[in-house]
């Protein structure tokens, strides 16, 4: 783990969970993993809370534990799953995209408290629900849980691991941390519930303000005297199945720049009728027939068959090469090359960040030497047609950045500069890793200049709070117009500017993040497709090419 | 009187062999001149540019110079009566050059003179506007000499985007923005069209060709261009990422068509909008290295972000 990447951990931590799981965090992430003791130890905080901060971390998935010989519990923190936390926002959207407020709602409980059972999270979301619609008008449970079971076919959410169920009952003595198994089938079964019920709204006027009301009324009542029917069954949000959906839009929106609408909603269509069937780190998509993908054209997309060949054809025979002619049965077998398409991602990436940052001159150098692999300096000044002074300026000014590396072929076996080969090559991964490393200290930067922000104007904060606080109990009890009037003008007119001032630089800031955090995604999918090596071959051997008309997987909505 | 008819008999001999006669055949022809008569003879010969030198496996023969070469060598000889040995030697090296040229290193490697000797001779010979000097574009300081009536080679003055060793970038701009403009319309009116994909995709590409002819209709050249110079403007707008290539087989006569197949471009647009990264300050800051909470330069007090916050 990078000292950036810790950084930027240290930040998250404290700002979703606070001081103490922040230390315990970033102390396994430093040092890996260790037995509850030691981490005790070595922080300085008592046992006590160190339980509790892992408590909340195992909670959330950002902590594993492992039993190591001789009945030793081990805790490690999963860096990367901690740098997850920047996305939240853009999970939750999509979700909205896809399954509107109600899916929203769903994914945002789940991610904000880590692990859920199905009924707490249905009840939550109704009640969420029932409060933002007009009065009267309640969320029905089924409508939720309706749309928590797509959620759960379309595999956007899953069911965590659990311990199994032992037959024999044997007395030992239990192990000192349990093993959680799941298997494949099980992860988005759905247990069979039947929630009813409605939302129901908290009125804070008709009734006490504490709320607790709920359990008091037999009418309302399942609460919390009876036994909750799905317990022990907790789902999660399902990350990977997330960043399939990003990385699909981003190859759609690819085609999309590059060819026409048409084109990309063809590409939209094959990757999802690949969706559930295709591992996400498999190479290529299972093989499509030409008349699948015409049966699962969206409606009212009405192209002509014919029209829908010359379509394939021309995506296969794109130099972006993002689709694959892989057969002739079934009017044409069709494939998305995965990997290709997440290393041009990857690559226009870098060529934009070197044109924003060095020019666009510089940007024409850098595509040349990475479509030429290897130049001299003479070539490159001639092929790209830039005066020899600038154009090893430029050479020089992005090889100190590390964008381009130098190889040195010698002719000689002393290795004499004068009679050496001196080639310039840009080396992807290596330039792509650089360049994550400054998103995560950019990331941390920006989360700092917020913080900063808001702590310069603390003081105003806290008075337009208890100025609201003011203003809205003085609504509740009946007051009249001419004292809100007053008491709003406690904050006078250059606060409330300033207010406004802040509150903008805080989006602003946020915003930021979200998008820098984009560019993480998708250098990140670069990465972890290249360092997988043998492995995507394994399982590109996996595909079974004959059972290309069979699988017809339909559209899932 | 004696001196002369060994010369002449020799002259005879190399006519008869005009691929070359050895010293050896010089001897049996005439066996009863003496070995050093015959090398006088044919160092004189050679010295007046009759003969030809020349090296086999065997060992010296001795050619007829043909009448081609031998003009302006006579020419030359007239020119200088009493001319050096040296003089003759450095303006043959030179010669031998072509069109590219020597350098003058080269010329003293080759001749084996000092280097005083040399420079005198060239300011000889260029005086007498027999060679001339040509600045190379690879190097400005260095000077090649070739012959006074030939014209440099390409290589040397570098073709149709230097004047006068100058590299013209304006020029090259210039051009790169035309031919990118010529293609972006064909595009647009592709697409605008709304035929079948296939004649739409199709007709937004132009070969190399059409962009030539486009460019020479402009007029916008002072120097005639080929459809090579051409093609590497359109290179250099694939390294600008705004266009792309593809080479298709065509009929050997299809206009424009180069050894059975023609190169297509088209303008494409980018296929990622500016990254994220780029879109926050900390992606472009020169000071990012420097930069860290509590230093003189740090996220609080980072002046591009109070800037670009302002904005």
């Amino acid at each position: 783990m990078t000292q950036a990447e810790i950084k930027l951990c240290s930040l998250l931590l404290q700002e979703h969970f606070g001081e103490i799981v922040e230390k315990i965090g970033v102390h396994l992430i430093r040092t890996g993993s260790q037995p509850l003791r030691v981490i005790a130890h070595d922080t300085g905080t008592s046992l006590d809370q160190v339980k509790k901060a892992l408590c909340v971390l195992i909670q959330h998935n950002l902590v594993i534990y492992q039993v190591h010989k001789r009945g030793v519990v081990e805790y490690e923190a999963q860096c990367s799953r901690v740098l997850r936390m920047l996305r939240y926002p853009r999970y939750i959207y999509t979700a909205k995209t896809l399954y509107s407020d109600t899916g929203e709602l769903i994914v945002e409980e789940l991610l904000l408290n880590g692990k859920m059972t199905m009924s707490a999270v249905v009840k939550k979301v109704a009640d969420r629900l029932t409060e933002t619609m007009e009065d009267g008008k309640t969320m029905d449970y089924s409508e939720v849980s309706n749309t928590f079971v797509r959620l759960a076919d379309t595999h956007f959410v899953q069911r965590c691991p659990w311990v199994p169920v032992t037959e024999n009952s044997d007395p030992g003595p239990p192990p000192p941390a349990p093993i959680l198994v799941i298997s494949e089938k099980d992860m988005y079964l759905v247990p069979k519930l039947s929630l009813i019920g409605k939302g129901k709204r908290r009125r804070s006027s008709d009734e006490d303000a504490a709320g607790e009301p709920k359990a008091k009324r037999p009418k309302h009542g399942t609460d919390n005297k009876e036994p909750i029917p799905d317990d022990g069954i907790y789902w999660q949000a399902n990350l990977d199945r997330f960043h399939q959906h990003f990385r699909d839009q981003a190859i759609v929106s690819a085609v999309a720049n590059r060819m026409d609408q048409t084109s990309s909603e063809i590409v939209r269509t094959m990757l999802r009728m690949s969706e559930i069937t295709t591992p996400s780190t498999a190479p290529f998509t299972q093989p499509l027939s030409s008349n699948e993908i015409f049966r699962s054209l969206p409606v009212g997309y009405n192209i002509s068959k014919q029209v829908l060949d010359q379509y394939l054809t021309l995506l296969a025979d794109d130099p972006l090469e993002f689709v694959g002619k892989s057969g002739d049965s079934g009017g044409g077998m069709y494939v998305i090359n995965l990997h290709k398409a997440l290393g041009s991602l990857a690559t226009a990436t870098l060529e934009s960040v070197v044109q924003e940052r060095f020019g666009s001159r510089c940007a024409r150098i850098f595509r040349l030497v990475l479509q030429k692999k290897h130049l001299e300096q003479k070539q490159v000044e001639d092929f790209a047609m830039i005066p020899a002074k600038e154009a090893k300026d430029m050479l020089y000014k992005m090889l100190s950045e590390n964008f381009i590396s130098l190889q040195e072929i010698p002719k000689t076996p002393d290795h004499a500069p004068s009679r050496t080969f001196y080639l310039y090559t840009v080396n992807i991964l290596s330039a792509a890793r650089m360049l994550l490393h400054r998103c995560y200290k950019s990331i941390a930067n920006l989360i700092e200049r917020r913080q900063f922000e808001t702590k310069e104007n603390k003081r105003l904060l806290e008075k337009s709070q208890r100025v609201e606080a003011i203003i809205a109990s003085m609504q509740a009890t009946g007051a009249e117009d001419a004292q809100l009037q007053e008491i709003e003008e406690m904050i006078t007119a250059p606060e409330r500017q300033q207010l406004e001032t802040l509150k903008r630089n805080v989006n602003k800031l946020d915003a930021s993040e979200i998008q820098v955090d984009e560019t993480i995604f998708l250098l990140e999918s670069y990465r972890s497709k290249v360092t997988m090596g043998t492995l995507g071959w394994l399982s590109l051997l996996s595909i079974d090419f004959s059972s290309g008309h069979g699988s017809g997987v339909q559209a899932l909505h | 009187m004696m001196c002369f008819l060994p010369t002449l008999r020799i002259i005879e001999l190399c006519h008869q062999f005009p691929h070359g006669i050895t010293d050896q055949v010089i001897q049996n022809e005439m066996p009863h001149i003496e070995a050093q008569q015959r090398a006088v003879a044919i160092n004189r010969l050679l010295s007046m540019g009759q003969l030809d030198l020349l090296r086999s496996n065997t060992g010296l023969l001795y050619r007829i110079k043909d009448s081609q070469n031998a003009g302006p060598v006579s020419f030359f000889l007239s020119k200088m009566k009493g001319s050096d040995n040296q003089e003759k030697l450095v303006y043959q090296i030179i010669e031998d050059a072509g069109n590219k040229g020597i350098w003058s290193r080269d010329i003293r490697y080759k001749s084996n003179l000092p280097l005083t000797e040399i420079n005198k001779i060239l300011k000889n010979l260029e005086s007498k506007k027999l060679i001339k000097a040509v600045k190379s574009v690879a190097a400005s300081k260095k000077k090649v000499y070739m012959l006074y009536n030939l014209q440099p080679d390409r290589s040397v003055t570098g073709g149709a985007w230097y004047s006068d060793q100058d590299f013209e970038s304006e020029f090259v701009e210039v051009l790169n923005q035309q031919c990118f403009k010529f293609l972006q319309t064909k595009a647009e009116t592709a697409r605008e069209s709304k035929q079948n994909p296939m004649i739409q995709r199709n007709s937004s590409f132009a070969s190399s060709h059409e962009v030539w002819k486009y460019i020479c209709e402009l007029g916008i050249s002072k120097v005639e261009l080929s459809m090579e110079d051409i093609e590497t403007i359109l290179n250099t707008l694939i390294y600008d990422g705004k266009v792309e290539m593809t080479i298709i087989a065509a009929k050997e006569g299809t206009v424009g068509s180069v050894d059975g197949h023609m190169k297509l471009y088209r303008a494409v647009n980018p296929i990622i909008p500016p990254t994220g990264l780029v879109r926050a300050p900390c992606g472009l800051c020169p000071v990012f290295d420097d930069c860290h909470e509590g230093g003189e330069i740090s996220p609080s007090n980072c002046i591009y972000m109070t800037e670009w916050l302002e904005f």
